[in-house]
């Protein structure tokens, strides 16, 4: 039998991994797509704020230029491998990752999946797509951006 | 204890900025032998527990992402080795109990605490069957494929395959759909239904919304090609309008997923005794009123239907509904199942009538047929071509008769009759208190008709008397207008057309176009050339009273014969 006291809850995993305590505001999956900005119109506000150009965002997330430029005119619906790695062009932490990832409709980061362990560590940490990507290779990981751009 | 995990976080961040920073600030030529970041990262996923999960499963899959965490079920994508990827569902046992004798059959264990046993079956059986060997069988067009199940003491795996695409809430949020498109989606949507309700022991899905139906994407996109798009046009910053009109016209293909409470129907049972499904899209019965059969499924489709051509599953009495796909949906929404279309068979009928574009192909094959014909027989072919061209909006619809004053007596007879009224004999609502079906025809009565007649909101009727032009979508008429003001014939063919047919002339705004003209009343006067609807309604200007149920009747014989108005 399993017995449940010796597994961690969510949020007590959460909170092995970064000190965040707020996990609960961007755990909630986001079935209210209206409410939400257009992932483009969402890069390209925080690149404007932030004071970075598109450019360097996608050399930095390592993502093909001309498909990056495409992701911040709003004509493609990239996978959640190449949101992830957009989170690390703007240099995110987990929880802009999160918010980053609702935007994108995709699910967020969770504690219970070790490969999103794994990126989460590389974001708080400020690892580059390359670092995590080895990191990611040595755990015997899927790498990003392996899946489709869906 | 959280002091510790604040330690051990410092100490992890401290570890990354000497990795980071170790060179340039102690002047070392390689890092140095302290303790690694990603030596840390390995202790903490050294805690990592997975032996709830069967062994099996997780030296074959990897986890990649997690959708969902609720009800002791855990739903993951995962990928195996080759890189491939499937939807897996964890099923808690401490949850979920299991009568593994016979059909795997899973149960929800109302009481949380565990209590119950399998013995406790006259509680439980069949509150939320699902069968993962029946599973394995229902494979099809349009159903993921279950691959296989892992199982050990804490939980039971279901492994099935990963439908690459986008949900059809989101599809519908962020795209158009044409009424072809979603009437297609949901023909597609019966055919995968009647996959599952006609089999010998039937599976009812149970929770037909909106977030279960997955558009596929036919293909993924490549790099070349987006490659040679951006070369071919940098400055094409947005979507032109032919790309989103071609967008309107491809065929959608779905694939309907989340068979976790589908279950097959058991006709011995009388009531489900657990509500299981999504509210909006739940039939009455299934909260608990009698058991729920293909009927319920037939539901939750005629609240799909509303949802994607109005936005919301909710009725909404002010956003009108082209009529046919509203008359499905109220017969598919009806509170008794009694009421409903009793087969899903009936349901893909009623959508194929109703879908224009499957009328088109239609009156298409006919055409090539009597073509076929004309070449073969010479001269018959061209009146065989001339006949079956006015379809589905026959000429024949409308009656002949010797004189206009006929037309007029008949047609209004036939509207008094149809409606129960007496409006339509010009008792009142003549032009300057004239009466009789002579009497020139005021905006007044016609508000009245679309009010008492055809069941119009009376704020929808009711522009108000703001400056022009105004928005025309929250308002049935578009101008502002006074009730003792006089009718012209075109807006009249425009209301007409307007009433049983309202997204044909859904591109009305109340601009006008370059050539001066308002597009709807201008694609409201083709119709009315092609169908004929405006015989003997005779003078353009200050129609009568008789004219105006005229033009009325010749619309509701049209749509009639057409097979668009159910009686």
């Amino acid at each position: 039998m399993t017995d449940k006291s010796a597994y961690l809850t969510t949020e007590e995993m959460w909170g092995r991994l970064f000190s965040s305590p707020s996990v609960n505001s961007f755990m909630t999956a986001g079935d209210e797509y209206t409410e939400l900005p257009g992932l483009s119109d969402y890069i390209t506000e925080l690149c404007s704020a932030g004071s970075v150009k598109p450019e360097v965002v996608i050399r930095r997330a390592n993502i093909e230029r001309s498909y990056g430029h495409r992701l911040f005119r709003g004509s493609r619906n990239p996978s959640r491998d190449t949101v992830l790695q957009l989170a690390f062009g703007f240099g995110m932490d987990v929880k802009d990752a999160q918010q980053l990832l609702k935007v994108a409709r995709h699910a967020a980061l969770h504690p219970k999946v070790r490969r999103d362990a794994v990126i989460a560590f590389g974001l708080e940490n400020g690892w580059s797509v390359i670092e995590t990507q080895q990191c990611l290779y040595d755990n015997d990981m899927p790498l990003m951006g392996g899946a489709s751009h869906v | 204890m959280f002091e510790k995990l604040i330690d051990r976080i410092n100490e992890l961040q401290s570890a990354v900025y000497l990795a980071g920073h170790g060179n340039e600030w102690f002047g070392l030529d390689e890092v140095g032998e302290g303790p690694d970041a990603s030596d840390l990262l390995a202790e903490l996923l050294a805690t990592y527990e997975d032996s709830a999960y069967p062994a099996e499963f997780i030296s074959r899959y990897t986890m990649t992402e997690c959708l969902a965490e609720r009800n002791g079920v855990e739903t993951y994508v995962v990928q195996d080795a080759q890189g491939n990827r499937y939807v897996a569902k964890c099923y808690d046992r401490s949850v979920w109990s299991f009568g593994e004798d016979t059909q795997n059959t899973a149960e929800f264990e109302n009481d949380q605490s565990g209590d119950y046993r399998q013995d406790d079956q006259d509680v439980h059986r069949g509150n939320a069957g699902i069968s993962f060997s029946l599973l394995k069988e229902i494979g099809g067009e349009g159903i993921p494929k279950y691959t296989t199940e892992y199982s050990n003491d804490a939980m039971f795996v279901t492994v099935r395959e990963y439908i690459e695409g986008i949900p059809l809430d989101r599809y519908a949020s962020e795209n158009e759909l044409s009424r072809e498109q979603i009437t297609d989606i949901c023909m597609q949507l019966c055919d995968i239904l009647a996959h599952l309700h006609h089999r010998d022991e039937p599976i009812i899905h149970r929770d037909i919304k909106p977030q279960n139906i997955i558009v596929r994407l036919a293909e993924t996109e490549s790099w070349a090609e987006t490659e040679a798009e951006t070369e071919a046009g940098t400055d094409a910053e947005t979507e032109t309008e032919a790309e989103a009109d071609s967008r309107r016209q491809e065929k959608l293909h779905i694939a309907l997923i989340d068979f976790d409470i589908a279950r097959v129907h058991n006709s011995e049972n009388d009531t489900d005794t657990r509500f299981i499904g999504t509210v909006a899209y739940a039939p009455p019965e299934q909260y608990g009123f009698s058991q729920t059969d293909a009927r319920a499924d037939i539901y939750s489709l005629g609240v799909l239907l509303r949802f994607l051509l109005t936005g919301s599953p909710r009725e909404n009495k002010n956003i009108s509904v082209y009529k046919p796909l509203a008359e499905i949906i109220d017969k598919c929404t009806a509170f008794s199942p009694e009421d409903r279309y009793s087969d899903i068979d009936q349901v893909k009928k009623a959508l194929a009538k109703a879908n224009p574009s499957a009328q088109r192909l239609r009156i298409a094959k006919i055409i090539a047929a009597c073509l076929l014909a004309a070449v073969l027989f010479g001269f018959t072919g061209f009146q065989i071509y001339k006949a079956v061209t006015w379809t589905p909006f026959s000429e024949d619809a409308i009656p002949a008769y010797t004189s206009d004053e006929e037309r007029v007596a008949d047609a209004v007879s036939y509207m008094n009759d149809k409606f129960d009224t007496e409006l339509f004999s010009g008792n009142e609502g003549g032009l300057d208190g004239m009466t009789g079906t002579d009497a020139v025809a005021t905006i007044g009565l016609l508000k009245t008709v679309l009010i008492d007649c055809y069941g119009l909101d009376a704020d929808y009727v009711n522009a108000p008397n703001t400056e022009m032009p105004h928005e025309s979508e929250d308002f049935f008429l578009p101008w502002t207008w006074n009730d003792s003001q006089t009718i012209n014939r075109s807006v009249m063919v425009y209301v007409a057309v307007k009433l049983y047919d309202p997204e044909r002339v859904a591109d009305w705004s109340s601009l006008k176009d370059d050539n001066g003209e308002y597009p709807g009343e201008r694609v409201a006067a083709a119709f009315a050339e092609e169908t004929g609807i405006m015989t003997g309604a005779n003078r353009p200007d200050d129609i009568t009273i008789g004219e105006m149920a005229l033009i009325l009747a010749n619309t509701d014989r049209v749509f009639t014969a057409a097979g668009a108005v159910g009686e």
